[in-house]
């Protein structure tokens, strides 16, 4: 049953499908031929490539099957939240509930890209006045009104401040259109003044003691507003054991992302990575399966590894990426161009890092919270950056730019300057709309140039 | 040996033969670009044979460049147009740092190390403002040929503002300026500083010296001297600044047959 690592079309994937099921695949109950999703309207998929291995197709069934999880949820009873923006923190505290099911409907944001405009979501943002001037979250807002993606949660929580303009004005219009939303404010994370109280926090960074405990304060309301709807009390005992659990799983992307990083050969393909850094901020709505199926890409990653397996040229370009694309058949088309993942930033570095597990949970909640990329200055985000790029053995940077995110715009100009400043790394920025297909050519000039310019540089 | 570097362009097509032995330019030429592309490219590049004395046979080895580069199947080898900008801007002048490109449909900034290779790049693709189309849609909407804008830049004396950076406001601009008696002269001046000044928000707040300007829009006299303007520096024309691209790439040509 087990292959060579290899990229394949929706079809070989088909084809491999029917083979693997002879041999008596094991399935999940989500399992089944990748292909269906098409027939849901995923039609995106089609022109992707894949990898082949049968862990990547439990990972990307486990990906497009969320919305049954959650209906199926919903029918046992199970109370929904939906966490918005601050990913990867207010999901660690829900699932310490036994009936509450968390998930973000930020995540409609690739809904226009996987249904390829479809779905229409995007056409319902503009009617409500959230126009392309906007990040393509906005999409969210089409989910809620065409309810075709997700139930409509019990509760709505989302975190608003120094988090994301964009996101704040969606959120917002959201709250208007008659979907109550509990806000938590997530203040600007500032550099401790000298002889200030400050605290050691995931990513190396610094914040001062206050800080750290006015956002302990607002999840504290949080479990408050969580405890109300599950019925029950979370004690301190639960909330640490639902940290270990989170833990667990960022344990499992931080030595998958590792061996992705720093293999001789690159042993799996960006997308199948980005969508394993993905299920890690909320669980995709299961988080013992979720647990299951990183530590099954785990375990492929490993054994490649071990093997001196890859699936892309040895001399592939080593890129570290910043920002998550729009439309994930950029990074189809970056690895055709001759690169291959070598760090990621994609603005939610805080749901990846270890969340501290000493002392009061709530607080080490909130120091992870604080660490959030998006709510420090765009200069500490760009020096772990430049550090991560360094641990990793990156020859270049790409610059992702979201359509419309009033942070990208900011942020990127910032992010190449100081790591200009700071390393001889090659810096690109580039422009990724939902549906990137009349840019292609564009985008896979900058990525080869960016290529052609790294082997350049190889030359003795 | 000889080999060929063809350029092709989202305006004109260009083709330059070199002599790999001497690294001689021994032809070249330009055409415009057309739905067409492979057979344009290969009348032109059969012309220049032509007028060169040599056999297409006698080509060894062909890279192309250029946004229709990929169309191209006479070419072995494909190179993007800013490796081959650099390397053609590294062959005549090595201690360039900074090399600006205006072609007709994007403008390009290419830092350079101190070895002559690529550092980073910025490219404007995503609207016209600072590209080769502008000046079309600018000569278009005065009744001009794009070739005549520069004479005209040149004999103003009053250059316009030009406060929007979107060609489609630009030209709603211009309109407005006709009407208030704004001359042309000084309506065209005042577009190649909007061009200029574009290119200028691509640098940054650094630019490294000697600056180098490529591209068929580097042929626009007065050009050269916004860019001076806009970005405070000393900004020199590169020879044959059209053909830059296809020279670049025929010399990376070479290179691949010489080191396969």
């Amino acid at each position: 049953m087990r292959q060579s690592p290899r990229k394949i079309s929706l079809a070989e994937w088909d084809t491999r499908y029917a083979e693997m099921k002879k041999e008596g695949l094991p399935e999940p109950a989500y399992g089944g031929r990748l292909s269906r999703h098409v027939n849901n309207g995923d039609y995106r998929l089609k022109r992707l490539s894949f990898d082949n291995s049968p862990a990547s197709l439990d990972l990307w069934n486990f990906l497009l099957t969320e919305d049954e999880r959650l209906h199926e949820s919903r029918k046992a009873g199970r109370k929904i939240v939906g966490t918005m923006k601050d990913l990867g923190t207010v999901p660690v505290m829900a699932y310490a509930f036994p009936n509450i099911t968390a998930f973000y409907p930020d995540g409609a944001w690739w809904i226009p890209c996987v249904m390829e405009m479809s779905a229409g979501l995007l056409r319902v943002a503009d009617s409500l006045g959230v126009d392309e001037s906007f990040c393509p979250v906005r999409a969210m807002l089409g989910a809620f009104v065409t309810e075709a993606h997700f139930p409509i949660p019990d509760l709505l929580v989302c975190s608003v401040g120094a988090t994301c303009d964009d996101f704040s004005a969606i959120a917002q219009r959201l709250e208007a259109m008659g979907h109550a939303i509990v806000w938590w404010e997530m203040p600007h994370r500032r550099t401790p003044l000298t002889g200030e109280p400050s605290v050691r926090m995931p990513g190396g960074l610094e914040a001062p003691v206050d800080q750290v405990a006015f956002v302990r304060g607002q999840l504290a309301k949080i479990r408050h507003v969580l405890e109300e709807l599950a019925g029950a009390a979370l004690d301190d005992d639960q909330l640490s054991a639902a940290i270990r659990v989170a833990n667990e799983a960022r344990d499992l992307l931080e030595r998958l992302r590792r061996l992705v990083f720093t293999a001789k050969r690159c042993p799996l393909p960006a997308t199948e990575l980005l969508i394993a850094e993905m299920l890690t901020i909320h669980f995709c709505s299961d988080r013992d399966e979720c647990l299951r199926v990183l530590g099954g890409l785990l375990a492929e990653v490993e054994l490649r590894v071990a093997a001196g397996e890859g699936l892309l040229d040895a001399d592939a370009a080593r890129i570290f990426w910043v920002n998550p694309v729009a439309d994930v058949r950029a990074l189809t088309l970056f690895e055709e161009c001759g690169g291959r993942l070598c760090g990621t930033d994609n603005m939610f570095l805080h749901a990846l890092d270890r969340i501290p597990s000493t002392g009061d949970p709530l607080e080490c909640l909130a120091m992870s919270a604080l660490s959030d990329p998006m709510v420090g200055s765009a200069t500490d985000r760009a020096l772990r950056i430049c550090s991560d790029a360094k641990t990793f053995g990156a020859e270049g940077i790409v610059v992702s730019r979201i359509p419309g995110a009033s942070h990208c715009a900011l942020e990127g100009t910032i992010i190449a300057d100081v790591v200009r400043s700071r390393s001889d790394l090659p810096v690109v920025e580039l422009e990724v709309p939902p549906v990137s297909d009349a840019f292609s050519s564009s985008l896979s000039t900058r990525m080869q140039a960016l290529v052609e310019s790294i082997k350049q540089r190889r030359r003795p | 040996m000889i080999c060929a570097g063809i350029d092709a362009g989202s305006r004109t097509i260009k083709v330059v033969l070199l002599d790999a032995n001497t690294s001689r330019v021994i032809g070249a030429g330009v055409t415009d670009q057309g739905v067409k592309q492979p057979e344009l490219a290969l009348a032109l590049l059969s012309r220049v044979c032509s007028e060169a004395g040599v056999e297409k046979v006698q080509i060894e080895s062909i890279v192309a460049t250029g946004y229709g580069r990929d169309a191209l199947d006479i070419a072995g080898t494909t190179v993007t147009e800013i490796t081959c900008h650099a390397r053609g801007v590294r062959e005549d002048q090595p201690d360039v740092r900074t090399i600006i490109d205006i072609g007709g449909q994007d403008s390009k900034l290419v830092r350079m190390t101190d070895k002559g290779y690529v550092r980073d790049f910025v490219i404007n693709d995503r609207c016209a403002a600072g590209t080769g189309r502008f000046l079309e849609v600018v000569a278009s909407r005065l009744g001009v040929e794009p070739q005549d804008l520069a004479g005209m830049a040149e004999r103003a004396d009053s250059p316009a503002t030009i406060s929007s950076m979107c060609v489609v406001f630009a030209e709603s601009e211009i309109v407005g300026l006709l009407s208030s008696g704004v001359t042309p002269e000084n309506i065209v001046a005042g577009v190649l500083s909007a061009i200029a000044s574009r290119i200028a928000a691509m640098a940054g707040r650094h630019i490294e010296e000697p600056v180098i300007f490529t591209g068929g829009v580097a042929m626009v006299p007065g050009m050269d001297k916004a860019l001076e303007t806009a970005l405070g520096c000393s900004v020199a024309i590169a020879r044959d600044p059209q053909l830059t691209g296809a020279y670049g790439a025929a010399l990376l040509a070479a290179e691949a047959n010489r080191f396969p």
